[in-house]
């Protein structure tokens, strides 16, 4: 109804129409909005602006928090605690990079190589099934796969004729991260090849003809057709990918870690966790949080400049 | 068919033979979980592989739903994917379509608005003291509201409505429909992929989520599936968890098989779905590859 006043009031100009006018009119879409609008400020906005507990004392049992500068970033760079997370996030999460990001399109390439329609949706239908089962649930396969007393690794690594005894890999501060970025990749690429699927079912399949008549092997296409136009694809997904490089995977490390591997494990996030939750001290995991977001958002902003400079129709902004 | 030359025909069978090497690898946990679960608990102890059930035993999931506490917090799982997927789809959709109108005032502040938190986040602690000051600690809304719309997903919804014809509005404007049975009644229905895809999305988050739970709920009826289920991998004994030790002792049951238990029967539903998940999940993100 409100919206059906356009017509009537087109004698007054455009120009001349204050805010009253379009709230009148359309009253009611920014009504529908207001849920939204209210979630965002109270679960979004409000957080924001609690980052300023990093600069304010809090006190958990009067709820007093007078300003103290940069106290606590102070006391939290002295801490050898924070620097070893901190370390290990960026360990974890370049390896999860180094190994996540060049799995997805190997295995697209494989896919793409199988001719037989049911065998290649089986595949693709397999691999994506991870990436829907929690982290929690993926640590109770592992420990039921890894673990050396009742394993399948360790079986299954008999049956190949090892003599050895495994060891118990999700307790081993040298294997852990390695556990940690396998599972990861175990877990993802799966998702990954769903975009480069699509990617490679755009190329014009006149091209491969073409190199077939001339005489183009299936390497040659691969490398002569194939991986040259998705290059695009590659370049804007790795960069989107950078943006994110400060994410070392809370919700996977937490379901599994244990005191045996904290030196290795404890990313900042965890760190945040026992810090502020455990220990109560509120300004200072609360600085270690914001330190963590500040470089996210560098990240992403840079990430997204650099896309823009390579196609302008990407990156998020 | 194209006659291969031997090399390709020899390539094509390592192709082949590697791609099923990898599905072993991605289905076998799965599989071995649920016939671990379904064994009976001594022939199973030994370990190794399981190509099937070991004197196939149903006792374990006995025990789980007879012991209270797991099947609460199955329920509390169910609760919060169900109320918080439905909540979230409304919500979402009902700020997407405003957003999609390009003659609507303000319509860029608010997408700016929605598109901030996407680059910056308050983080753990602050989002704690919010869920805290509105006394939301140890009630089970700290599990649907502070994660009720994901900022991706109102940009996916608002290309998506973007890209529908606008003769469907000015028909229904015709017809005197308000705004809101607009969106109910011709923009939801005609957008059934979109919707489709992003109840895939709330829902798989919400089923799998669960810091939300460590950080906000400390009572053991309120807690949730994944929680419950971090808490015996970590090696808490299951004697904590209300009682279980008692079932377990007198039935001769290990704790092992308990565990395998509770891992299949929280990842029996979305196994059940997932032919569904998976069609409009892919769908999803191709959706949202495409800048609107």
């Amino acid at each position: 109804m409100a919206s059906n006043l356009t017509r009537s009031d087109t004698a007054v100009p455009l120009n001349q129409r204050g805010i009253w006018f379009y709230l009148r009119r359309d009253w009611m879409f920014y009504a529908m909005m207001v849920p939204g609008i209210v979630y965002f400020l109270t679960f979004k906005y409000w957080p924001i602006y609690g980052v300023s507990f990093a600069f304010r004392d809090y006190n958990i049992f009067t709820g007093a928090a007078p300003w103290m500068g940069t106290e606590a970033f102070e006391r939290l760079f002295s801490l050898p605690g924070f620097w070893r997370a901190f370390r290990n996030n960026v360990i974890i999460s370049f390896a999860k990079l180094i190994f996540g990001f060049p799995a997805p399109i190997i295995l697209s390439l494989l896919i793409n190589e199988v001719a037989h329609r049911h065998y290649k949706k089986l595949v693709q239908t397999s691999v994506l099934l991870p990436s829907f089962i929690s982290w929690v649930i993926i640590g109770g396969l592992m420990l039921a796969i890894l673990s050396p007393n009742s394993g399948v690794l360790q079986a299954a690594l008999e049956w190949f004729g090892y003599r050895g005894r495994i060891v118990n890999l999700m307790a081993s501060k040298e294997h852990f991260r390695g556990v940690i970025v396998a599972t990861y990749v175990w877990r993802q690429w799966g998702v990954g090849t769903i975009i480069y699927l699509a990617a490679i079912a755009s190329i014009d399949p006149q091209l491969y003809e073409a190199a077939t008549i001339d005489g183009a092997g299936r390497w040659r296409q691969l490398f002569s057709i194939t991986l040259p136009s998705l290059r695009l694809t590659i370049i804007i997904l790795l960069i989107l990918r950078v943006g994110d490089l400060m994410e070392a995977g809370f919700e996977q490390i937490f379901a599994i870690y244990n005191p045996l591997v904290y030196e290795v494990a404890e990313i900042i996030d965890t760190y945040v966790y026992k810090v502020g939750l455990v220990d109560r001290n509120f300004s200072l995991a609360t600085a270690a949080g914001l330190f963590k977001s500040v470089i996210g958002l560098v990240m992403v902003l840079g990430a997204n400049w650099v896309a823009k400079r390579i196609d302008r129709e990407s990156g998020l902004i | 068919m194209i006659a291969l030359a031997r090399g390709e025909r020899v390539g094509r069978i390592v192709v082949y033979a590697l791609l099923f090497v990898i599905m072993v690898i991605t289905l076998y946990p799965f599989w071995h979980v649920i016939m671990y679960s379904l064994s009976d608990s001594q022939p199973a102890m030994s370990g190794g592989l399981f190509l099937w059930p070991r004197e196939l035993n149903f006792a374990a999931y006995g025990l789980m739903f007879r012991s209270g506490a797991i099947f609460t917090a199955y329920g509390n799982t169910v609760f919060r994917t169900g109320v918080g997927t439905s909540l979230g789809i409304v919500v979402t959709a009902m700020l997407a379509y405003p957003l999609s109108r390009r003659r609507l005032k303000g319509r860029n502040i608010i997408t700016m608005g929605v598109f901030i938190p996407m680059l910056f986040q308050g983080g753990l602690i602050p989002l704690y003291l919010v869920v805290a000051n509105l006394g939301l600690l140890n009630s089970r809304w700290a599990l649907i509201l502070p994660v009720l719309v994901a900022p991706y997903n109102v940009f996916i919804m608002r290309n998506y409505f973007q890209h529908l014809p606008d003769s469907l509005e000015e028909s229904a404007n015709i017809d005197g429909a308000t705004p809101l049975r607009t969106l109910f009644s011709i923009i939801i229905p005609v957008s059934m992929p979109v919707i489709a895809a992003v109840a895939m999305f709330y829902g798989v988050f919400h089923w799998n989520y669960y810091i939300d739970g460590v950080l906000y709920i400390d009572q053991s009826r309120k807690q949730i599936l994944q929680v419950f289920l971090r808490a015996m991998l970590s090696g808490s004994s299951l004697a904590q968890l209300n009682n279980l030790d008692d079932f377990t002792a007198t039935e001769g049951m290990t704790e092992q098989t308990m565990l395998m238990a509770t891992v299949g029967a929280s990842m029996v539903p979305v196994l059940l779905v997932y032919p569904w998940l998976q069609k409009y999940y892919v769908k999803g993100v191709m959706i949202g590859s495409i800048k609107g």
